[in-house]
């Protein structure tokens, strides 16, 4: 009884709305067309891998902040092995190594939100 | 037996053809160039032999090389939005050989060719290398606006340059550190779990206790499966994300 009540109900439901099916298929695709261009220029401001699983992301992180230290540590000896500058080199790219790694991690992980200086919180950093 | 605990072991190069010397250093054939080889076999064959049909309505093979194809396909769109997909064979054959080779490690016995710092590293390098020379080429000097965040005050950029060159600089070691330090430790943290269940075995009373380390490396087995493919995804998804800085610098 039930059954062929619904079934009624869905047939007098889909005669009217099969032209608004279309119509409503139509504004579907022109948002997405809309969505498109900026889905995918989205992902290019920030180099943020969007390793999705939270598990990558872990990985991610803790690496990205080790890669920076090393970085600017073979900068630092090649600085001080080429212009003889002999500890300063080092000393200096070590510390701007860990504050690169420290850099990533927040703009990877989405703190600093927004490219550049957006909100108070990246202010108090440098 | 138990002696014999030497879970670096696994990693070592065995030379199986000598190809003469160049100083001290001996250039041979060795096993990981064999499993190199073998990998890029098993991937010719994934993505030319069983594809070679071209049927529309694929075979199982075929199925396969093209969910591969598709994902990365995917991946790279989302990344670069580049409607041209000229970056697509380069991240689909490292993609590919990073994923190939990561299973190929799991096989007992045999030899995870991921696990050596300077694969990953000439992988990593290849990419980067990739991303300065198109970038240089297609946008010249403009390139170097990678290094200048945009919206930063002008006397902040006297530490934002050199942060931003750094950091482009972590990238390569970055990409190829994370591959070799998950292979490595997956493989050497199954090996010493798997030498405890033998060591336990022989020790008396103690082999009780034996079944708990199995079932740790039993469990490691299906998390090293994981991560030999999530891995792979990474360093696809992340050589994406580079190419994207080479095709649009200026941000």
């Amino acid at each position: 009884m039930s059954g062929n009540d619904t079934k009624g109900e869905g047939q007098g439901d889909r005669a009217p709305t099969d032209s608004e099916l279309s119509a409503r298929l139509r504004r579907l695709e022109t948002q997405i067309d809309g969505k498109r261009p900026a889905a995918s220029s989205d992902p290019s401001p920030r180099p943020g891998p969007s390793a999705h699983s939270s598990l990558g992301q872990a990985m991610t992180l803790s690496t990205e902040f080790i890669a920076a230290i090393i970085a600017g540590g073979i900068l630092g000896w090649l600085c001080d092995h080429f212009l003889g500058t002999k500890p300063w080199g080092m000393i200096v790219l070590v510390l701007l190594g860990f504050v690169t790694g420290v850099y990533n991690i927040m703009r990877l992980s989405g703190f600093s939100g927004t490219n550049g200086p957006g909100g108070p919180k990246d202010r108090k950093g440098p | 037996m138990a002696a014999s605990i030497d879970p670096i072991h696994q990693f070592e190069l065995k030379p199986l053809v000598s190809l003469g010397h160049i100083g001290n250093q001996e250039i041979a054939f060795t096993q990981s160039a064999l499993y190199m080889f073998a990998a890029v076999g098993v991937i010719a064959f994934i993505t030319i032999v069983a594809t070679a049909g071209r049927s529309v309505v694929p075979g199982r093979m075929q199925a396969l090389a093209e969910v591969f194809y598709e994902f990365i396909a995917d991946t790279l769109h989302q990344a670069t939005g580049d409607k041209e997909q000229r970056f697509l064979p380069l991240v689909f054959s490292l993609f590919m050989f990073v994923l190939i080779l990561n299973l190929f490690g799991m096989i007992p016995y045999a030899f995870a060719v991921t696990s050596h710092l300077i694969i990953t590293f000439g992988l990593a390098f290849l990419v980067i290398s990739t991303v300065v020379i198109y970038g240089v080429m297609k946008h010249g000097s403009h390139f170097l606006g990678l290094f200048i965040p945009a919206g930063v005050p002008k006397p902040l950029l006297l530490i934002m340059v050199p942060i931003e060159i750094v950091s482009f600089i972590s990238r390569p070691i970055s990409l190829s550190v994370r591959l070799f330090a998950n292979i490595l430790a997956g493989h050497i943290a199954l090996k010493i779990f798997a030498f405890f269940v033998a060591q336990l075995l022989l020790a008396g009373a103690w082999s009780i206790l034996s079944p708990l380390p199995l079932f740790l490396t039993i469990a490691l087995t299906a998390l090293e499966f994981l991560v030999a493919a999530l891995q792979a995804y990474v360093f696809a998804t992340l050589t994406a994300v580079y190419l994207a800085d080479a095709l649009h610098p200026g941000h």
